[in-house]
């Protein structure tokens, strides 16, 4: 019997996901597991950037992309669809969030929706490894540096050159064809300067 | 070129790779150990010089703070400042700026009481870092290539022109005995390697200033850099500034970056036949692009700069007709 291929019946995410899930410390059994996923990800939707300890973001970052993936693919008016979105977002005002704000942001994405990056650790202090989890084009300043706008920085200067060189070598390119079609050209221009004589 | 090394091409690396194992050029071991010597022993006379300890003042402006460093006269480096600013601090300064205008290598001890600041590769403006970068990068590029052909092969580097990033590649001349060589990609792949291997070594570049007679005696089995020397001491108040990594020892203006680490992404992407009137074996032109470890880029981006690097550079072609020294270095760095 052949089974369903998975990617057939789901979206295929963006991330990498892991082929095993993490048990946290869970007195209260697996549910408690989901509580603590599902309290992750509404702060994640709420805030847009959260700082947290690492498996913790890592893996609820799969949760808030299967959901954002499944509201972009579904829309509003999907009845299970809207069953996650209730069952994930403990702040249900973030529903509307969710249908109305990110998912028109994330539509033409081709990647991620989420970026997870490693924060420093206070030290001294506990030894957690820190992470910080956040939607895309979400409206605070970037926590990456800025290695684009400042034209001074080596690679900067390497790609220009680079540019340069693709330029003259197209603009050479060019030229040789016109070149190649002068003989064909001369009797047009020819003609045309004789018409606009013409029309004086 | 004996049938041999037509059949395995000129590379050490590359004729292992194939199987056929030749032992290690002895003649340049030889060569590093007897400069290694020379230079070993100058440095420990310079250390022993300086005599009784004197104190300096070292007014450090920057990041994280501005302080201020009690330090040792003739002994202190800007390298030791920075460990004392911390981890990151040591770790990405490239170079030393005394004063707010001498560039000084991070490895070269403090004369005087001065203002010291620290420069990196994302300040404002970094053209004096990238400057730095890529004169390091063709000096790292000669110690690479002086080692990486076979024992039959005769090389005897020439110079590197005062480095120009817009240049689009860092390079080094290099006569070699090869008729009409023209370097296969594998064979520009393994000096990539060999270069990548030099820089995962975290060898730290040492700086030394010599008399004119100890730097001839170092370079006495180099032509070109013996012809080189008395015009750029003429220019230096009759001293020569020597560059060390590993066991390779060049001439440079100089300064340097403190570790090889810095280098990232890096890549040997052309060797080109030089047209010039130098007497003996051919010139050719070794250039290359990298990239400092600090800047990170994707791949596609790294290989247009790859691409651009493979046209011939438009830096200056040594010949007998100029005068012989180019960024070795003196005359160059003169006129900008």
């Amino acid at each position: 019997m052949n089974q369903a291929e998975v990617s057939k019946l789901v979206s295929q995410l963006r991330i990498k996901a892991p082929t095993r899930l993490r048990k946290f410390r869970n007195p209260k059994g697996p549910e408690e597991r989901l509580n603590k996923m599902r309290k992750t990800v509404t702060a994640l939707v709420k805030h847009e950037r959260i700082e947290l300890n690492f498996p913790r973001a890592h893996e609820a970052r799969m949760y808030a992309e299967r959901l954002i993936s499944d509201a972009i693919r579904y829309g509003d008016c999907h009845k299970s669809t809207m069953e996650m979105a209730d069952y994930w977002l403990v702040e249900k005002q973030l529903v509307h969030k969710l249908f109305k704000v990110l998912a028109p942001r994330y539509e033409h994405y081709n990647i991620a929706c989420t970026r997870l990056l490693t924060a420093p650790r206070p030290y001294p202090g506990p030894e957690d490894k820190k992470a910080i989890l956040e939607l895309r084009g979400n409206p605070y300043p970037s926590l990456l540096p800025d290695t684009t706008s400042n034209k001074n920085l080596i690679h900067n200067i390497l790609l220009d050159e680079a540019k340069k060189a693709y330029r003259t070598r197209k603009y050479a390119e060019i030229a040789a064809k016109i070149v190649a079609a002068e003989p064909n050209l001369e009797k047009p221009v020819v003609a045309a300067n004789s018409d606009q004589k013409a029309g004086e | 070129m004996n049938s041999l090394s037509r059949t395995w091409g000129p590379l050490k690396s590359l004729s292992r790779s194939a199987g056929y194992i030749i032992k290690r050029n002895v003649s340049s071991t030889e060569e590093y150990q007897r400069q290694g010597e020379i230079f070993a022993y100058e440095q420990k006379k310079q250390t022993e010089s300086v005599g009784r300890i004197e104190k300096i003042e070292v007014r450090y402006e920057g990041q994280p703070e501005n302080c201020i460093f009690t330090m040792n006269k003739n002994i202190s480096t800007p390298y030791d400042c920075a460990k004392h600013l911390g981890d990151k601090f040591r770790d990405r300064s490239a170079v030393a700026l005394l004063d707010g205008k001498t560039l000084w290598h991070m490895h070269k001890p403090l004369p005087n009481s001065c203002t010291l600041e620290l420069l990196h590769y994302h300040i404002q403006n970094p053209s004096a870092v990238n400057k730095v970068f890529w004169r390091t990068c063709s000096f790292l590029l000669g110690a690479v290539a002086s080692d990486a052909f076979k024992t039959n092969i005769g090389l005897h580097l020439h110079s590197f022109p005062s480095p120009s990033v817009k240049s689009g590649s860092f390079i080094y001349d290099i006569q070699l005995d090869l008729e009409n060589w023209q370097p296969t990609k594998p064979e520009l792949k393994v000096l990539s390697l060999e270069f990548i291997k030099l820089c995962q070594k975290e060898l730290p570049i040492e700086c030394l200033d010599v008399d004119k007679d100890m730097a001839l005696e170092i370079f006495k089995n180099n032509p070109h850099k013996t012809e080189q020397i008395p015009d750029i001491a003429a220019h230096n108040g009759e001293k020569v500034t020597l560059f060390k990594v590993g066991p390779h020892i060049d001439i440079s203006r100089g300064p340097m970056l403190p570790n090889t680490n810095h280098v990232g992404r890096v890549t040997v992407t052309n060797i080109l036949k030089l047209d010039t009137d130098i007497k003996g074996a051919p010139v050719y032109r070794f250039q290359g692009v990298a990239l400092p470890k600090f800047i990170t880029l994707n791949h596609f981006a790294y290989g247009l700069i790859e691409e651009r690097g493979r046209i011939l550079n438009s830096g200056r072609i040594p010949g007998d007709y100029d005068s012989l020294n180019e960024d070795n270095s003196f005359l160059a760095h003169a006129s900008q």
